[in-house]
């Protein structure tokens, strides 16, 4: 691992409200690009909520509110003149159950540089279908099916087509909540092999409940416990040795 | 004893049926101590109980009235003697008529007095036994019942029963509406069977002319009408289109704003307003598309110099469209509102803006139920009267100019059948021919409105 990691986002002070719950305290967390961190933490605890932060789909929710800074490329994306839709293209999203749109294959890998007038001919549109599909491992299984409707594919091969429509855009930043809860082992694997992959052309925050799978899967660990980030630092150590006592218990299965 | 009375008792009956039964089944319970219980909660075996009350009641009421015309023509018959009977020129079944159409407190002066005794003594001898039938059945549905509570023991599951006897009654109660309407359609099968005696099938379905002037009555001057319901099919479907333009865009736009845009207290405001228009009855919109909207469209044809006839299928058009508004915008609401969250944050994420996303993701999702509300709002807009009548008024013109008047199948319908004439003219029965052609294109409709449905269905899950 090289020493010199690059700071892709930073948060400062992030507090998140719901109405007058608040449900992130005061988190400040660095990501580091081309790196894979994970969020854990028991349920509830406010990891999507942390996540939701960095592309700004809380603001889709009314009664949400967020105060602190968020720095992308110190950046702040929060500020007036910036425009949430332009954000979301560069800060991709993968939900946690598979949410293709009842569109066929192709298009739904095609919303994204439709919206966004990525691509000028139908060439151009259909080989960057093809090379998104071809990034999530998913080309090979679809490619004689692609006027198919998405939602008739396998939960595994949905959530890989919910990657692959994500990076059709180009987003620098890939979020990721918990992308892998609704699939069975197998499928699990192959997404999480995918992650690797695109760890070299992308920075991916992951919202996990599994410790094995942030274990495996991420350079960077960020704890979270009921809003507040108790622990953040290398996913060797966090698992090897926690500093914080709630760390370790949430590591070794006390709580959560 | 009249059918009333005997409800009213029936149902006091029955309430203290449920508490004898409920104790009874407690103390059962209480008696048989602490390990031991009746395998079936108390209530279970007091609505047992309440079941063998109701049940032959009912079978029996039926029965009864079914059995009292005949029984009512053996005593006519039985009281009258036969000097009167063989006196009487018709059938004797038109005498037992006339005795009881006879007003006994002010019979028709010059009614035979015979026939007026008669019906004295018939009114009195039927409430009797009518009274003396009720009250059989009551004792015999109390009897039953008793036995039922007689019967509480452990052994026996009462439970099991009654929800067989539910899903029973379900059942009858479904298979009365399959049998109304299949009786329904019969009837007008037959009499438009009728009609189609009358005039060929190929003419009504394909002649251009409408005039169903015949003779009203059989000994006057007949002049032949004709009977092709082109114009009227057309008029129909003028009018819908009509219709159909105002209140598809209006509805479904007001729908996507109230789902996506609004903020919950302009939803507030906006949702139960929308829900009084369509509380407006039918022949309110009616005469405001007569009296305001037909001349206002007139005088505005004058300003442009256009011919615009008072009543106009313009005019009942568009109100008509008003009128389905509501109904178009509340179910597509609902259908867009249902476009799981996922949907939309997974299109949010990807940068899409707001209308990007309802134009793009949430219209097409919710596509099926909104052609399914279309659709249905096409079969009302076909079968709405009221306001083509005082609107578009009742001449069949065979005409594609929204600005004429033309007429509707249903309001011919209703031309048809108002007024006095013999009912098996073939004017009347055009009408059970016109009725079983809406029936069967707004079965089309609906069928085809159910396979899209699904076909979008399938696609989209
Ligand atoms: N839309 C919302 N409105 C109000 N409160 C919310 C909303 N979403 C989340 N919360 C609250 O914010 C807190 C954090 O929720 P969040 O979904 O971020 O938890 P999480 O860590 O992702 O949990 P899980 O692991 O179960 O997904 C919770 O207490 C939750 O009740
Ligand atoms: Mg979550």
């Amino acid at each position: 691992m090289v020493s010199k990691k690059k700071i892709k986002v930073l948060t400062k002070r992030v507090s998140v409200f719901y109405g007058d719950k608040q449900a992130i305290k005061d988190v400040n967390l660095e990501i580091y690009e081309n790196q894979v961190t994970s969020l854990i933490g028991p349920s509830g605890c406010g990891k999507s909520t942390f996540l939701r932060c960095i592309n700004r789909m809380n603001d889709t929710i009314d009664i949400c509110r967020i105060t602190g800074k968020v720095l992308i490329d110190n950046d702040d994306i929060y500020k007036a003149t910036l425009d949430p839709v332009l954000l979301r293209a560069r800060v991709g999203m993968v939900f946690q159950k598979p949410n293709p749109f009842p569109k066929s294959i192709f298009d739904n890998v095609a919303y994204g540089p439709q919206i966004h007038g990525l691509t000028n001919s139908k060439e151009e549109l259909e080989d960057l279908v093809v090379n998104s599909l071809q990034k999530a491992g998913l080309f090979n299984e679809v490619k004689d099916r692609m006027n198919e409707s998405g939602t008739s594919l396998s939960g595994g091969q949905q959530q890989r087509l919910c990657i692959a429509r994500a990076i059709a855009v180009s987003p620098e930043i890939i979020l990721m909540d918990e992308p892998c809860s609704a699939l069975d082992p197998i499928a699990t694997a192959v997404i999480e092999e995918l992650i690797d992959e695109l760890m070299q052309n992308y920075t991916i925050v992951i919202v996990t409940h599994s410790m094995q799978q942030a274990a495996r899967v991420s350079q960077q660990t960020a704890y979270f416990h009921m809003g507040n980030l108790i622990e953040f630092g290398e996913t060797s150590k966090i698992f090897q040795n926690p500093k914080n006592k709630q760390t370790q218990d949430y590591i070794t299965g006390r709580i959560g | 004893m009249g059918l009333g009375s005997f409800c009213v008792l029936i149902i006091l009956i029955a309430t203290f049926i449920t508490w004898y039964g409920n104790n009874k089944a407690l103390r059962v319970n209480h008696a048989l101590g602490k390990d031991l219980k009746l395998p079936s909660l108390p209530k279970y075996y007091s609505f047992y109980a309440i079941l063998w009350l109701i049940i032959p009641s009912i079978i029996l009421i039926l029965t009864w009235y079914i059995a009292k015309p005949l029984i009512l023509d053996v005593l006519v018959l039985s009281f009258i003697s036969e000097d009167t009977i063989k006196n009487f020129s018709g059938d004797p079944s038109m005498l037992v008529d006339r005795v009881k159409s006879i007003n006994i407190e002010r019979p028709f002066p010059g009614t035979d007095t015979n026939l007026i005794e008669a019906a004295v003594y018939l009114k009195k001898t039927l409430e009797r036994v009518q009274t003396f039938t009720f009250l059989s059945i009551l004792s015999l549905g109390c009897f039953l019942s008793f036995i039922a509570i007689k019967k509480i023991n452990p052994a026996f599951r009462a439970r099991q029963i009654v929800e067989k006897y539910n899903v029973a009654i379900l059942l009858v109660c479904s298979v009365v509406a399959i049998v109304t309407t299949i009786g329904i359609v019969f009837s007008l099968i037959f009499e438009a069977l009728r009609f189609f005696d009358k005039i060929p099938l190929f003419d009504f379905l394909f002649g251009l002319s409408w005039s169903p002037q015949m003779a009203i009555r059989e000994d006057q001057v007949a002049s032949q009408g004709s009977f092709g319901a082109i114009p009227i099919f057309a008029g129909t479907l003028l009018i819908t289109i009509i219709a159909m333009t105002v209140a598809i865009p209006v509805g479904l736009t007001s729908a996507i704003f109230l789902s996506q845009y609004s903020s919950p207290m302009t939803r507030s405001i906006i949702k139960p307003l929308l829900e009084i228009l369509a509380g407006v009855p039918t022949v309110v919109y009616g005469f405001f598309a007569a009296i305001t909207v037909g001349p206002f469209l007139k005088g505005l044809g004058d300003v442009f110099s256009l011919n615009i006839a008072s009543e106009s299928a313009l005019a009942a058009g568009s109100v008509m469209g008003i009128m389905i508004i509501p109904f178009i915008s509340s179910l597509s609401d609902d259908v867009i509102s249902a476009v799981p969250q996922s949907l939309k944050d997974g299109s949010y994420a990807m940068g899409a803006t707001k209308s990007e996303t309802v134009k793009k993701v949430i219209l097409p999702a919710a596509l099926p139920g909104i052609v399914g509300a279309i659709l249905l709002a096409i079969s009302r807009a076909v079968g709405e009267t009221m306001i083509v009548v005082m609107a578009a008024g009742i001449a069949a013109n065979l005409t594609a100019n929204p600005l004429e008047a033309v007429t509707t199948v249903t309001v011919q319908i209703v031309t048809l059948l108002i007024g006095d004439q013999e009912f098996d003219s073939a004017k009347t029965l055009a009408a059970f021919a016109l009725g079983i052609t809406l029936f069967v294109v707004t079965l089309m409709l609906n069928l085809f409105a159910l396979r899209i449905v699904h076909k979008y269905r399938e696609k989209y899950e």
